[in-house]
């Protein structure tokens, strides 16, 4: 009897099975050959962009999409430098305090509207408006009054320096001199916007039915949580671009994005979609990129706390890491480095940080007290809980153990909870990075600045704030560069007072049928001049 | 039935609010701040972001405030996805993840009783064997090993199978099949203990007497009343399955709600975190209720008392 049953139910599964079966075979036909869309370029951005209010917007991947939608007075150059967008040319005035930009006349919003200079003065005002609670509202501090109106204690945003002198010209005072200015009118802060469409849609403005741009890509999809589609804006100044649609699928594990890569569902994919062991598996693969990110990773010394008011004690842990074993570790090609600023940008020095060498760290050590690290106290090096950072963490615990006889202790922290201590009492070392905003090295240096809120080492030299003060307003680039790279040795090498590590990288996967994707130092992802080789793609080549 | 209902919705209202209260204080009990970023913000700007949202205020006054917004159904807002509200946000996860769970509890009631049952009317034969070694390996195997499992043979290999995303009905039978995995395994144990209870009954032997056949006795009898357990997990077992599962939403990159129940402490969203928890809260109770009354249906010895 209970065979009989068995073979009911063994039937009944038999008939699942087959049923199942079938269902794959229909899936095959599909998966088999996944439907094929000319032009479109179909990439992972990791997660849901935050916001695309791009005066809300802090973090990279909405970045990566509002880059694709909009275009600044300036633009990028492959290589960094700024080059005229929205506005044609721009004078210098007044010992670099007062900026006249020239707007193009033939720039349009995707609705048809011109662009005018008054919708760049009403962008800036609107991210300065206290209301709108902006986080990178502190980028236009070095306009005239930008603090004190965001801040509230000005009201009259006509006191502001941003002015709209005609429809094409727009003119911006500075409190000082900031040679770096030039930089933020190419970042997405800096981007203008319309102000009839905030007070018609409000809070859903960027929604795909009132979104409005003026770059080369227009929003026509956002399934939240899942998929952006960017199509071509036909009304682009510099041209429709050459790709119809840009999919941005947001998938957040690295081995589902690198397997749809592999089965060709991604046409390009980077960091987010790139786990260790599949960088090095496709390091020597023509598909593969790769690119030192101006992020730049470091351990700090509080120096209030002991024995790291000692700056010999800080030289000599400095000196006594060999920083080439991070790319041995970290496998995707990291950069070594122990000075602030990266080689890729002025002011960067050889001269700046340390090289290896144990001998004299150990004589450091002892002069400071501790000969053969005797005596010298366990101290504690907060890093937040991340299985990469876990494992440089370990090796410098090593390289100190071997090196110079000391004990370090790791306490590992998740994010939030990490940051908060870190801003609350920094522990003796921590580690920590920095990314830069735009290419230039003041957004490195003005962190160790005894005024900067970001400076988690208490450190505060009067002489290292003097050489940012100067080299921020020095208008000869050579002379500037001398200046940082002076504040960059007394930084990392006299001070010593932190010590950098390495440089982060980008690695990224191209499928060969996608021409024109360039990687850059400061991780922004531009597509308008990338072309798809649809025969290709599609197999027929 | 009808005084039920009016009962289970006055205790659910108050459970709701035991939950919010609880969660809106433990949330802003743990240390770092929904602005807290690698970059630290000027204080100045920290105010306005605090003030926009009303976390200037003292706790109590936040608290009357999420109260009152909570009374008239406003979940609040996401300080990490700007301009999106809960509600929104909510409603565009929670349809994926209920269809995804429904699927996923299909698959795991059709292979677990199954599995229970073949196990149970062989019991210590190799069928037996092998049906525990699969209810162990089953509940032991984490999902995001079933699930790189299922990608690596479906997807890589034999390519029959989507190895991600949520365009058609194909692509959610990977991440059903995950999802199924350990329920259909702990319903097959449960199966399997409750029929060999059951088979052991008098009137069972009573069945068999009267003529019926093996066959007919375990569906029409045995099944029926072994069942009685089964539903009894079901509930809580539907309310984790249709609010997502934060690891097969997450491979398989499903825009589901259950990632919500991680991405939202780590980012300290507040309004999200009970938001979520909320949500959760009230499909546990209605699973419950539901159980509750599929109980009667089952035996209508039973009486149901409020």
């Amino acid at each position: 009897m209970g065979a009989s049953l068995v073979k009911a139910l063994v039937n009944i599964f038999n008939k699942f099975i087959a049923f199942v079966f079938c269902l794959y075979l229909l899936t095959a036909c599909t998966q088999i050959k996944p439907s094929f869309e000319k032009d479109t370029l179909r990439i992972n951005i990791g997660s849901e962009p935050p916001s695309l209010d791009w005066h809300v917007a802090v973090d990279s991947t909405s970045f990566d999409v509002v880059s694709n939608l909009m275009t600044g007075l300036t633009q990028y150059r492959p290589d960094l430098s700024c080059a005229p967008a929205c506005a044609k040319n721009w004078e210098v005035l007044d010992k670099g305090k007062r900026y006249i930009f020239h707007l193009r006349e033939d720039i349009f919003w995707s609705d048809g509207k011109r662009l005018t200079a008054h919708d760049f003065c009403y962008g800036w005002l609107r991210m300065l408006n206290p209301n709108t609670a902006a986080q990178y509202a502190y980028f236009l501090y070095d306009i005239e009054n930008a603090f004190e109106f965001n801040t509230g204690k000005i009201k009259d945003e006509s006191l502001v320096g941003v002015k709209a002198l005609d429809d094409n010209t727009l003119e911006v005072k500075l409190k000082k001199p900031a040679a770096y200015f030039i930089n933020l009118t190419a970042i997405c802060p800096s981007y203008p916007m319309r102000k009839d469409i905030i007070e018609k849609w409000q809070d859903k403005w960027t929604d795909v039915e009132h979104m409005v741009v003026n770059g080369p890509f227009l929003l026509s999809r956002w399934e939240h949580e899942y998929k952006i589609e960017l199509s071509a804006n036909p009304n682009y100044f510099e041209g429709k671009p050459k790709l119809k649609k840009i999919k941005m699928f947001m998938i957040p594990e690295q081995a589902t994005a690198f397997a749809l890569y592999e089965n060709n569902q991604l046409d390009f994919i980077d960091n987010r979609s790139f786990a260790t062991p599949d960088v090095y598996r496709y390091k020597s693969s023509p598909e593969y990129l790769n690119v030192p990110l101006l992020r730049n990773n470091y351990i700090g010394f509080n120096v209030l706390k002991m024995p790291f008011a000692d700056a010999r004690i800080r030289q000599a842990i400095s000196m006594a890491i060999d920083r080439s074993i991070f790319p041995l570790i970290l496998r995707r090609n990291e950069l070594p480095t122990s000075s602030w600023i990266p080689p890729s940008l002025s002011g960067y020095s050889k001269n700046s940080g340390f090289v290896y060498d144990v001998n004299k760290a150990k004589s450091l050590l002892a002069q400071a007290g501790y000969p053969s690290g005797k005596n010298f106290p366990k101290v504690s090096l907060l890093f937040p809980t991340r299985e990469d950072t876990k494992l440089v963490m370990e090796a410098i615990q090593d390289q100190l153990k071997r090196n110079l006889n000391i004990n370090i202790e790791l306490v590992n922290q998740e994010w939030k909870v990490y940051l908060a201590t870190l801003r609350r009492d920094a522990p003796p070392m921590f580690r920590s990075s920095w990314g830069a905003d735009y290419p230039d090295p003041e957004t490195f240096m003005n962190l160790f600045t005894s005024y900067s809120g970001n400076n988690d080492t208490s450190w505060k030299n009067t002489q290292y704030d003097k050489l940012i003060e100067r080299a921020e307003a020095e208008q000869n680039s050579k002379l500037r560069a001398v200046l940082y790279a002076r504040a960059d040795r007394l930084l990392c090498h006299d001070q010593a007072v932190i010590a950098p590590t390495y440089l982060s990288t980008q690695n990224a996967m191209v499928k060969p049928w996608v021409h024109g994707i360039a990687l850059n130092a400061l991780d922004l992802q531009f597509f308008k001049t990338v072309t798809i080789d649809n025969e290709f793609k599609s197999g027929d080549k | 039935m009808f005084w039920l209902i009016i009962k289970r919705i006055f205790s659910a209202l108050i459970v709701l609010w035991i939950v919010a209260t609880i969660t809106f204080v433990l949330v802003r009990i743990v240390p770092g701040g929904p602005f807290d970023a690698d970059k630290n913000l000027p204080p100045q700007i920290i105010a306005n972001l605090k003030a926009k949202y009303h976390l200037d205020k003292s706790v109590s006054e936040q608290y009357v405030l999420y109260l009152a917004r909570l009374a008239k159904g406003d979940l609040g807002v996401s300080y990490k996805y700007v301009n999106r509200s809960v509600n929104d946000i909510l409603k565009d996860a929670f349809p994926v993840s209920c269809q995804l769970g429904l699927l996923g509890l299909v698959f795991a009631i059709v292979f677990g009783i199954a599995l229970g049952t073949i196990a149970a009317v062989n019991r210590g034969s190799t069928l037996d064997t092998l049906a525990m070694i699969k209810v162990t390996l089953g509940i032991s195997l984490p999902s995001f090993v079933i699930g790189a499992l299922l990608i690596f043979v479906f997807g890589i290999q034999f390519k029959i199978l989507p190895v991600g995303l949520w365009e058609s009905p194909y692509h959610m039978i990977l991440p059903a099949l995950t999802l199924a995995a350990s329920p259909a395994a702990y319903l097959a144990r449960l199966t399997r203990s409750s029929i060999l209870e059951i088979i052991q009954k008098d009137w069972v032997r009573t069945a068999r007497c009267k003529g019926l056949s093996f066959w007919q006795t375990i569906i029409k009898h045995v099944l029926r009343n072994a069942l009685v357990p089964i539903v009894t997990v079901l509930g809580p077992l539907t309310a984790i399955l249709i609010t997502g599962s934060f690891v097969v939403e997450f491979i398989y990159a499903i825009p589901g709600m259950g990632r919500f129940f991680i991405t939202a402490v780590t980012n300290r969203d507040y309004d999200l975190i009970i938001g979520t928890t909320l949500v959760f809260g009230l499909i546990l109770i209605i699973a419950n209720t539901i159980v509750d009354i599929v109980y009667v249906m089952l035996n209508p010895k039973m009486q149901i008392e409020g």
